[in-house]
Formats: C-alpha cells, structure tokens, sequence
C-alpha cells in the first residue's frame, strides 16, 4: 500500500499548493510540507523492500474499456534509487521552505511548487514503472517539468535558452528510447517490462542497435560526455533546490535505465558494451572534473563536478558489464556495488554542496566564485557544511565519497586479476584516470572552498554576507552527518545493498563484503578491506597528540597582520580562483585549448601601461566541434524539408491520398 | 577480540611514535650528506630536533585574517601523517593497524593531509599561501595516477592491496626477483621524490617566490603550527620510504615479535632506509631543479614505467 500512498499524498500535496496559490507562504510550507511527508513516506517503503528484498508490486489504474493497466512494482533496485530519492528530496524540501521564500517571486510560488511535487512523483513512477506506457509516460512528465523548473526565471535569456536546450537533447533521447522499446515490446509482444527485459528476447546484431538506443536514450539524462551539453547549461539556470535535485536525483533516473535496460535487461552484456560504458565512464570523469576546475561559477562548477560523478558510476557499472560478460558473478556483484555506493553517495554530497551554494549564491547576490571569499566568518555553519561536501566529494577517507571510489578501485583491480587477455590492461588504466579524477577533485575544491569561504572577501556583499537561516542549515547538518556516517560505516550500506545485488540477474555477492565495525571488504577471498572507524580512532589520537605539541601554558596568542610583500594586503592581491587552476589549465592545454588576449593600453610609454585588459577563455570543443555541425545539419535538412510544407492545402491532400495508396498497395498485395 | 583491538593501537601508539622520534634524524642525515656532496660540513646530526624544540618553545603568531581553519590545517597534516604510518609494516611484517585497510587507505590518509594543508595555506590571505597551495594540489594531482599505477603493480603480483599481506608474501617468497620489479621501483621512486618535495620536483632549500611549492604554501606559518608542518613533512618522506622498502625489498623484517627478531629488523630497516637516503641525496645533489611545467613529463616517465611493469609482469 505504500507506493500508492506516497503518489496520492504527493497529488493531495499539489491539490493543496493550487488552492493556496493566493497566499504564497502558505503555499509554500504546503507544498513542501507535503513534500518532505511523501518522501519521508516513499523512503519508508523503499527500506521494507530493501530490508525484506521482495518486490512490491501493485495496480495504479485500471482503466476497463480501453484495456489499459497502469502498474507499479518496487523491485529492490527501483527501491535503492526510490531511497536516494527520498533521502535527498526531504532535505531539499525542508530547505526551499526557507530559499524559496527569498529567491521565488510570490506570483509564481504555486507554480514553482506545484512542479516540484509533481517532478519528484513522476520520478518515482518512473522508478517504479512496470510497462513501457508508464514509464514513458512518467519520463516525459518528468522532462517538461524540469524543462519549467530550469526556466523558473524566464526574464533571464540564458534560462529560456538551458531549458530549450534541455529540451530538445531530452526529446532526442525521449526518441531513442521510445524507438528502442517499441522494438522491444514487438518481439516480446508484451509491454511489461517483466516480459520485455527478461533477457535473451533479441539477439544478434538487433541486440548490438537496440543497446546504442537505450544508451544513447538514457545516457542524455544520466549526461555522460558526450550527450553532456545541456547539463552544466540547466543545472544552474534553475533556483538551487532544483539544481540540487537535478544534479542528486534525476541524473540518477538516466542511470537507473542503464542498470534497468543496459546492463540487466538486455541480456549477458557483450564486451563490447563493458567497453563502451567504461571508455564513456572514464572520458567523463576526466573531463567533468578538468572542466570543473576552471570554472567560477560555483553552481555550474557543481554542475560539471555532476558529470565527472556520473563517470566514476558508469565506470563501475562498465565493469560490473565486463565482469558478466566473462561469467564472474561474484566480480560484477563487487562493481555493481560500487556503481550503487556512489549513486546514494554523490546523491548526498552533491545535494549538500548544492544547498551550500544556495546559501552562499543568496546571501551575497551573486554565484562568482571570484566574489566570494572569507564567508566562513559571515556563515560560520554553511562553510563548515560545505567543507563536508568538498572533502566528501574529493574522495578523502572518513566520509562517503571514500567507500564508493574504494569499492570501485577494488572492482577495476580484481577485475584485471580476473578477466583474460589483452582487454584486461584496460582496468588498470581506468584506475588510473579513476586515481587522477579523485586528485584532480580534491584540487577542485580545495580551489572551490579555499577561494570562497577562507581568507578576505573579494566583495562587499562577500563581506557583508548574513548567515542563512535555520531551515536552511538544518537540511544541510542532515546531509553533513549522513556523509559522515556513511564514511564511518560503510559497511552498513554495503549491508543494505545485499538484496539488491541479489535480485539482479547474474550477480553472486560475496557474503563477506561488509565487515564488523561497519567496515567493508572486496569480496572475492579478501583482496583488500577497510574500516574507517578504525582510521577515525587513529585520526582522533594524533590530532589530541598534535594539540598536547603546540599548546602552550601561559603563552599569549598573538594576532599580526600578514605581511603582503611589502604592499597593502587587500583581496586584489590575494590568489584567485582564476589563478589557483592556471597551473593545470596549463597542463592540460590540449584538453582546454585556452585562448588569451591581453591587451596592455598606454599612453606615453608601454612599459608604464595604465590599463591592462585580460581576457581568458577554453574552447567548449563538444559544442563546437560536435553539437555545431550537427545543428547546422538538422537545419539544413529542415529547410530542405520546407518545399513539402508548402501551405497548400491541396498538396496536404495529395499527401495522404498517395500515402493511403501506397499502404493499401503494400497492406493488401502479397495476400 | 577487544584484546586485539587495543594490542593494535598499542603497537600503533609505539610504532608512530618510533618513527616520529627518527623522522627529523632523517631529514638532516640528507641534509648533511648533500652537504658532504658539495664540500661543505653540514649541520649536525641532531640539528632536525633542535630546530623542532626551538619552534615548539616560541610563542604562537597567527595572521588576523586567518580563521580556525588555519589552525585546523598544520594540525590534519600532522595526524594523517602519523596516522598513516600506522598504516604501514616498518619492523614487524604486519602493519599495526592492518585491519584499518591496505593500501587505498593509506593514500587517502595523506590525501586528507593534503587538503588540509592546501586549504589552510589559501586561509591568510598572502598570494604566496595560494600559489603554494595550487602547484602543491597540482602536482599531487599528477602525481597520484602514476601512484596508484605503481602500487597497482605490486599491489596485483602480491595479489593483495593490504601492505601486511604484501609483505609476507614477499618474505615468504625468499629473494625472488622479476625484471618488472625494477621499473616498479624506478616509477615509484620518482613518485616519492615528488611527493615529499625534492628536487627536481620542488627544492626544500629555498624560499625563492617563482620556485617554492611547499614552502610558499606553508609560508605563513610560525612556531608550534610551523614544526608540526615540519615535523610531518619529515615523516612523510620516512613513511615513502619505508613503503619502498616494504614494496620491493622486506627481507629481514621481523616475522614474531622476539626481541632478537625485532632488532636484527630495525638494523635492517635502518640500513635499507639509510641506502635509499643516499638515492634521495644522489638524486638531489646531481639535477638541476625542473621547471614547474616540466613537471608533468618527469611524472609520465614514472606512470610509464608502472604501465611497463604491470603489462610485462601480466601479459
């Protein structure tokens, strides 16, 4: 009963958000209100199937004349991404009671909230889905209402454009994946999804196409480089919940698919696809994160960082694929894990540094990096939550970003121990990058919290920043102290994971992967183990032995101003963000292809300039070199089209009488 | 069960303990013998731990934009820094705290070092402590693909990434020796020179603005925070050390804890480590320090010769 009820009560939810619209406080707090009561009910229900393992499974609507039965079933791996869901949606929820009665105009209060509501519905229906009509049907709901939610601020040019963007890429992929379960549904010739991804339905080369649909299909939404363009655009157009959701909750919709379809629905995978998932998996962790670095957008910063995430995901489910493909079912159980690990835990830390921004975007007016600095002295706590995130997010141990990269080094190297041949060298070089994305992270936020919250405000509105209030801290404290726990006792989670793992096709998980003390272990004869606690005791220990060295009885703590070579200290000579990243910008100048224009303006000598303009930029190369091209075509070929759509009526009616004869020539001939 | 636990945090205790105590010995051994290398004297032998009782004895001066996190910085850096050395076999074959983790752990320790470090040194406001901070995060950055991959390498023919289980493989295997094993060494080698921040990576010697990495980062300091950068620095590079010693060469560590056993493998270790101190020496006092953005090439050279030495061991 459950699932139903989450859905009425998020219905009763929005029906209460419309009837308030009048008065946009009330409707407000009813709309998330609402919300986070859903969600807390929508995680039950996914923790009584995670902790029990079976299916629940039920009918939303029959609908008696024209045969149509809308179903739901909540197998324990839609339960793990229904808990994400929840998980992430109640904090955010509770935070856009505050945020949303500062940065959403009155007037659109009840639409905003309304959306909201009816996004993370059809989320979940698409989670839950148990037919191809459902599912699409939930899946497009949820595109148009991220479409509206990304263009919240409509005035602004550049959200009309990330939410037309958004659009058509998704519509694209819509495309792909209404193409591919079509073809589907025939030769299973049923629409549940029961029957059709039972495995084995297609074969042969068919299968080969039908895997580069859901691929492509699905791979928009999870935005995998190259179907990436339209997230670091729409990600930060939209108000910072969505954002948040976006990047935490329905990027994980498109990974779902690749689990559902790709991986477990199509049959043993081929290596071939294990090779395409960890190529695209790798690229996309690299370049998230080495175009995350040079951004000063904090939003769009988290954006990209969302990419390179959902690169270390696909890269464990590629090689959980590569693992089925050779019939290691207790290897593909260990990556499996790991691709699940890092959903729920980018979920939360992404979601947390996402609020942060929020807060630190609302208090000082403005989302550039280059404007912030020394908020941790106006946002004592926002800056401390943020930290969390940053040092989750870098992969540091004793907090959740940790476990899931673990498990997924674990995964690449049992995987070289245990795959044949020349394919195998592939998982140490994925490790590799794996190793310099996680670097390269850390870099990245140590640039993104170090420039923004430490040192003097590079603004006045950085320096007159007000701390945000209770509502918005305490989903953040939520999420911080779930990053902790979860970093401590990962185990816990990987405990949980055990009847997922279970009840998807071809895994076998090793029994002894979660350790006492909420530590884990590798599975497959004890390659390696961890337990954080253990680490955390030793962390504890030194840091008290490191407070016994430097105290001091007696002695006074002076506080000198820092020298600044001679001159004034003043934010302009401080390091910026700008310049924290150039070294590696450098480095990787064949990836960015930086271009620079300095331009020096004197007026008696040029060794005295007066003026210097400094301009830098990398070139988007996807956008130029692939989306440009492709554009053009489709434009090309659309204005090729245009003689058919000429506005005459009787050519309109010429169309479809030689359409009817044609079809009546091939419908009826052969018989 | 219980027992265990606290036996392996008494032993962590000592052990940490232990290596921090040799750890500044190191640093002026190298000093000195660089010094011997240029005609020079040398400081003496216990200059290391006069320098640290002088800055632990001075008063504390902090920046006045500088806020807890400047604090919190040199004080992470230092606890990871012991608490990863009790992630590794220095005497006894078995880490003290092996049932923590392997490997994975212990670069993530140092990592959360790292960041700790990075973050403090942007926290006073001086460009220095931000240009410290982002070749410092740049180079680790680099650095680090090359790590794993070398580690991977080792970490794969023992068939384990838990350094206990590593190295009793190896002791158990005599002095078996595979070709691979040297240009394992030889990557990681570089690896370690530029993590602890040597030349040709990083000069420790200088505080010239266009060259410092580590140095600006930690420019701001003073005092008590100043030696616990220091005193952690030092360890560090003993930790890498130790780990190549245990990588690539464990024999004679102790395998019970017999006190006869355990002094024939300090002996050993002392003498290993003094060996790989005069590499470090060699290499210092022979190469002329790379420009930063000839960094990356040296780094390659270590990430391919860890290719080099999975792919001839394993294929």
């Amino acid at each position: 009963m459950g699932m139903p009820a989450a859905i009425v009560l998020r219905w009763v939810t929005v029906a209460a958000t419309l009837a308030l619209s009048r008065r946009p406080g009330a409707c407000r707090v009813a709309a998330m209100g609402g919300s986070i009561l859903a969600s807390v009910l929508t995680v039950t229900v996914a923790l009584y199937v995670i902790a029990s393992g079976r299916t629940l499974d039920g009918i939303l609507v029959r609908h008696a004349a024209s045969g149509i039965v809308l179903g739901y079933s909540v197998t324990p791996l839609a339960a793990w991404f229904l808990m994400v869901l929840g998980l992430i949606a109640a904090p955010v929820a509770f935070y856009s009671v505050g945020y949303f009665g500062h940065t959403v105009k009155a007037p659109r209060m009840a639409v905003v909230g309304t959306a909201f509501n009816l996004l993370l519905g059809a989320v979940e229906m698409v989670f839950v889905a148990d037919g191809v009509v459902a599912f699409l049907f939930a899946w497009e709901v949820m595109t148009l209402l991220t479409a509206a939610l990304v263009a919240t601020e409509h005035e602004d040019p550049t959200s009309r454009r990330a939410a037309y963007l958004y659009l058509v890429m998704s519509h694209v992929g819509t495309g792909c994946l209404v193409a591919g379960f079509l073809f589907l549904a025939a030769a299973a010739g049923s629409l549940s999804f029961s029957a059709m991804l039972a495995g084995g339905i297609v074969v042969g080369p068919a299968r080969d196409a039908l895997f580069a649909l859901f691929f492509l299909g699905f791979g928009v939404k999870a935005g995998v480089i190259p179907l990436h363009v339209w997230l670091p655009e729409a990600h930060p157009a939209a108000p910072t919940s969505v954002s948040a959701l976006m990047s935490a909750v329905l990027v994980t919709a498109g990974i779902y698919g690749f689990f559902r379809v790709c991986a477990f629905g199509l049959g043993v995978p081929d290596v071939n696809w294990a090779l395409a998932f960890m190529a695209v998996g790798t690229l996309s962790a690299i370049l998230g994160v080495l175009y995350a670095l040079t951004q000063t957008d904090i939003k769009r910063l988290l954006a990209y960082s969302t990419i390179e995430n959902v690169g270390i995901i696909v890269l464990g489910l590629g090689a959980s694929m590569m693992a089925l493909a050779h019939g290691s079912r207790v290897l593909a159980a260990v990556a499996v894990a790991a691709s699940l690990t890092h959903v729920l835990n980018h979920a939360i830390f992404k979601g947390l540094l996402f609020l942060g921004a929020g807060s630190v975007a609302m208090a000082t007016g403005t989302r550039q990096i280059e404007r912030f600095g020394g908020l941790l002295r106006r946002m004592p706590w926002t800056g401390l939550f943020f930290l969390i995130g940053a040092m989750a997010i870098s992969g540091l141990p004793l907090l959740n970003g940790f476990p899931s990269e673990w498990l997924t080094f674990q995964a690449l190297l049992l995987g070289f121990t245990s795959t044949p041949g020349m394919v195998r060298l592939n998982f140490p070089l994925a490790g590799a990058m794996l190793a310099l994305t996680s670097a390269l992270a850390a870099a990245c936020f140590v640039r993104a919290f170090g420039i923004s919250f430490v040192a003097l405000p590079r603004s006045r509105a950085a320096a007159e920043a007000q701390e945000s209030p209770r509502t918005m801290l305490v989903p953040q404290a939520l999420l911080a102290t779930l990053c902790v726990a979860f970093g401590l006792f990962p185990g816990w989670v990987l405990r949980a994971l055990g009847s997922v793992m279970g009840s998807l096709p071809g895994l076998e998980p090793g029994t002894d992967m979660a350790l006492g003390g909420g530590g884990m272990a590798s599975g497959l004869g004890r390659f390696d183990h961890v337990v954080p606690v253990m680490l955390g005791v030793a962390l504890m220990g030194a840091l008290a032995a490191a407070g016994f060295l430097t105290k001091r009885r007696g002695a006074r703590l002076r506080r000198v101003p820092t020298w600044g070579c001679g001159g004034e200290l003043t934010p302009r000579t401080e390091y910026t963000a700008t310049a924290f990243s150039k070294p590696l910008m450098m480095i990787f100048r064949a990836v960015y292809r930086p271009t620079r224009e300095v331009e020096a303006l004197a007026e008696v000598s040029p060794y005295f300039p007066r003026e210097v303009r400094y301009r830098a930029a990398i070139e988007p190369t996807f956008e130029r070199y692939v989306y440009g091209p492709l554009a053009r075509a489709v434009l090309r070929v659309a204005n090729g089209m245009k003689v058919l759509q000429a506005g005459s009526l009787h050519a309109y009616l010429a169309y479809v009488l030689v359409l009817a004869v044609i079809l009546l020539m091939w419908l009826g001939g052969p018989t | 069960m219980i027992q265990d636990t606290l036996l392996a945090f008494g032993a962590a205790v000592l052990q940490a303990g232990g290596m921090l105590a040799v750890a500044p010995l190191l640093k002026t051994a190298i000093k000195k013998m660089k010094a011997r290398l240029q005609n020079r004297k040398g400081p003496p032998l216990l200059q290391g731990y006069y320098d640290l009782a002088k800055l632990l004895r001075k008063e504390r001066v902090r920046s006045e934009t500088a806020s807890w996190i400047y604090v919190a910085g040199p004080r992470v850096y230092f606890a990871a820094a012991v608490a990863a050395t009790t992630l590794v076999p220095v005497l006894y074959a078995g880490a003290p705290l092996e049932a923590a983790g392997g490997i994975l752990l212990l670069v993530g320790t140092l990592a959360l070092g790292r960041f700790a470090l990075a973050t403090a040194a942007l926290d006073t406001g001086s460009p220095f402590g931000g240009m410290g901070a982002s070749r410092d995060m740049t180079i680790a950055a680099l650095a680090e693909p090359a790590l794993m991959l070398g580690l991977f390498a080792s970490a794969l023919a023992a068939g384990s990434l838990s350094l206990g289980v590593m190295v009793r493989g190896l002791l158990q295997q005599g002095l078996a020796f595979h070709p691979s094993d040297l240009l394992a060494f030889a990557g990681l080698f570089i690896i370690v020179i530029t993590e602890t921040g040597r030349i040709p990576v990083d000069n420790p010697a200088t505080h010239l603005e266009l060259t410092m990495i580590h140095e600006a980062m930690v420019l701001e300091y003073a005092g008590p925070d100043l030696a616990l950068v220091e005193w952690a620095s030092a360890l560090k590079e003993l930790l890498y050390l130790t780990l190549l010693v245990d990588l690539f060469l464990p024999a004679g560590m102790a395998t019970s804890v017999a006190p006869v056993a355990l002094l024939v493998a300090l002996l050993a270790w002392a003498g290993k480590i003094f060996v790989l101190a005069i590499f470090v020496t060699v290499a210092e006092s022979t190469n002329a320090k790379l420009r930063l953005f000839r960094v990356p090439e040296l780094v390659s050279v270590s990430l391919g010769l860890a290719f080099l030495a999975l792919a001839i061991r394993f294929l």
